[in-house]
């Protein structure tokens, strides 16, 4: 039970993107795969959630990703795109309730009618049904559309099977408190015994957050652990090509980056 | 944790969503009201017409209880002068406006009409075809597909034009907008020159045909012809249900559609037959009604919002009310002559059609 990549490729025309990429993102962690611009960070998400032809294995809860059909899909994992515009005039309750289409939210009839408001809720976002989605910030679409993506895996474990939250950038728009609020959701679905896979930029947040961290560069993967393994001044500095001292307080606390102690 | 204040509405007359953000008991009280409003000019446009015969005649005849009471002119005047028209405008304009809302949702955006992306241009040469070289080249065809060559030969039409602006204005899933109203016109333009040549080849009287035919009209009604293009119609409406779930999933996107569970490929497929097949022979019977796919979806938007289980039934109620006031007014204005209906709708439509575009500049994004 887990999602399960192995000698991963993408090819887009003539380049290769990502190559031997071989990871497995277990349940009830929470994995943040981060690099520099350009890595193939989101190439890699959005091979994982079936937008992409790949050479290669991924599996889902031990089902091949390749003849997975989009219902069962949709069903073992939810997919949070970088930017999402709409043209028409939707409401905020109605694109939260998109989420419901799959039918697999794990909640009965019932709880659905006010499960887009719960979800609302809990991205801080209460109150906001009835306001049209184009009028907001691109910070509150974001929140909008993480709360659509948690009703469609509303229940992070169902009929045995974990279930997966796929997250590219969910914080990249947001204040401080909102991506706290966000990353705690993400720790609490993965908790609950669901899995959480996750590109993010902030490598401070991924330190906090984050059980496991997979680095990539140039479309390989270059290292796989806990924050404090993956963390380390030659990796960093080599990866994002600037002289980077990362902070390690002592008692095992988190390691911490600051730009402050950066140099080109 | 800080919650929002929603700004009240100004003033307590408006429908307020028992829950908020929840349009869909708006939306239903709504279509009530479109089939009050479509029976009430279904009668209306019974009992209205060049001849006397009076409404109450006409509610006499419908309701079948007294037909010996009409004279043979009067069940002449309704059973196949106005029952056909009725019924072939209530075709035409719910076909044309929910074809609208499909495009609309398929291309992600709400200038998509097929009038306006060139669909019906391609349809209309599809139908100019069968009318200009029916007696002679494709006399065989014609034997063979009898009545409904024409319906088809638009199909036909239609399908082409709108898989290939599909293919020139959709780049991974994504539509962009100017594209797709650039290649329309090219895709119209290339349909007209064509027509021209057709045109330029005919003789007299089917210019004469060619003519009242390309403006648009229901004044030809007859039963034929909706046995020919009513199938078709009808098919493309039942199937658009269908397709709501998986048109709401594709406003975000291809991508996202997928994610969601939708088999997005079926859903697109599914689509432009549809379109093809609804707009194809609507512009088999009736020419060019332009305008009417723009301005319904549109307007319905602004009410119930764009949720597809209720947007498409409505545009199909919406679309078929427009078209009967359209065609009563074409039939006074002038009276007794007639105006194409064509006219009619496009005088309404396109100032509509630029007011969109000056209120949402910002999707052309140029």
């Amino acid at each position: 039970m887990s999602i399960e990549v192995s000698n991963l490729g993408v090819r887009v025309g003539r380049k290769q993107i990502l190559s031997d990429v071989a990871l497995c993102a277990k349940p009830g962690e929470v994995t943040a795969i981060v690099g520099p611009n350009g890595s193939g960070k989101t190439t890699f998400l959005k091979a994982i959630s079936g937008d992409l032809p790949f050479t290669g294995m991924v599996r889902i809860n031990g089902a091949s990703l390749h003849g997975m059909k989009p219902w069962e899909a949709a069903g073992h994992r939810a997919v949070l795109p970088q930017a999402s515009a709409l043209s028409f005039p939707y409401k905020v309750r109605e694109v939260v309730k998109l989420g419901l289409l799959s039918g697999r939210s794990g909640t009965t009839r019932a709880e659905q009618e006010r499960l887009p408001e719960i979800a609302l809720e809990r991205v801080d976002l209460g109150g906001f049904s009835g306001r049209f989605y184009q009028e907001l910030s691109g910070g509150e679409q974001q929140r909008v559309q993480l709360a659509r993506v948690l009703c469609q895996v509303w229940r992070p474990v169902l009929d045995g099977q974990p279930r997966y939250l796929l997250l590219d950038e969910p914080v990249s728009s947001l204040d401080i408190k909102h991506q706290l609020i966000i990353m705690d959701i993400a720790a609490q679905f993965a908790a609950a015994g669901g899995g959480v896979l996750a590109v993010l930029h902030d490598l401070n947040l991924t330190a906090r957050f984050a059980d496991r961290v997979a680095m990539m560069h140039r479309g390989k993967l270059v290292a796989t652990g806990t924050p404090a393994e993956v963390f380390n001044d030659t990796l960093i500095s080599d990866v994002f090509e600037c002289r980077i001292q990362v902070g390690v307080p002592p008692m095992g606390a988190l390691p911490y980056i600051l730009p402050q102690s950066a140099q080109l | 944790m800080a919650v929002r204040e929603e700004m009240a509405p100004a003033s307590s007359w408006r429908w307020r969503d028992a829950v908020d953000g929840d349009r869909s008991m708006r939306a239903k009280a709504v279509i009530l009201a479109l089939v009050a409003l479509y029976v009430l000019l279904f009668l209306f446009s019974l009992g209205s017409g060049a001849s006397d015969t009076s409404f109450w005649d006409a509610a006499v005849a419908w309701l079948g209880g007294g037909s010996e009471a009409l004279s043979l002119r009067d069940r002449v005047v309704i059973n196949d002068i106005r029952l056909p028209r009725i019924v072939l405008g209530t075709l035409v304009g719910a076909s044309l406006a929910v074809s609208g809302a499909v495009m609309q949702g398929l291309f992600r955006n709400p200038l998509a009409d097929p009038g306006i992306v060139g669909v019906s241009s391609g349809a209309g040469l599809g139908a100019i075809t069968i009318i200009v070289l029916g007696g002679t080249v494709l006399a065989p065809v014609i034997g063979v597909l009898g009545i409904y060559a024409l319906p088809l030969a638009a199909f036909f039409g239609g399908l082409a034009s709108t898989l290939l602006l599909y293919r020139v204005a959709t780049r991974r899933g994504q539509t962009s907008v100017a594209t797709m109203l650039l290649a329309g016109i090219a895709l119209g333009a290339l349909a007209g020159a064509l027509s021209g040549i057709l045109v330029f080849v005919a003789d007299d009287q089917e210019l004469r045909d060619l003519t009242f035919w390309g403006l648009g009209s229901l004044a030809g009604a007859t039963w034929a012809k909706i046995w020919a293009a009513g199938p078709f119609i009808l098919a493309g409406l039942l199937v658009t249900p269908f397709l709501a779930r998986g048109l709401d999933a594709m406003v975000l996107g291809e991508a996202t559609a997928n994610h969601l569970g939708v088999r997005v490929q079926r859903v697109k497929n599914t689509a432009i037959v549809t379109v093809a097949a609804a707009t194809g022979a609507s512009v088999a019977v009736s020419g060019g009604i332009g305008f009417v796919g723009i301005v319904v979806p549109h307007l319905l938007r602004l009410t119930i919002g764009p949720e597809h289980r209720y947007l498409l039934p409505a545009s199909a109620l919406l679309g078929a009310s427009l078209l009967l006031v359209a065609d009563a007014i074409s039939r006074v204005v002038v009276a007794p002559a007639e105006l194409p209906i064509g006219i009619v709708t496009a005088a309404i439509g396109a100032p509509f059609f630029l007011w969109i575009l000056l209120r949402q500049r910002g999707l052309l994004d140029l």
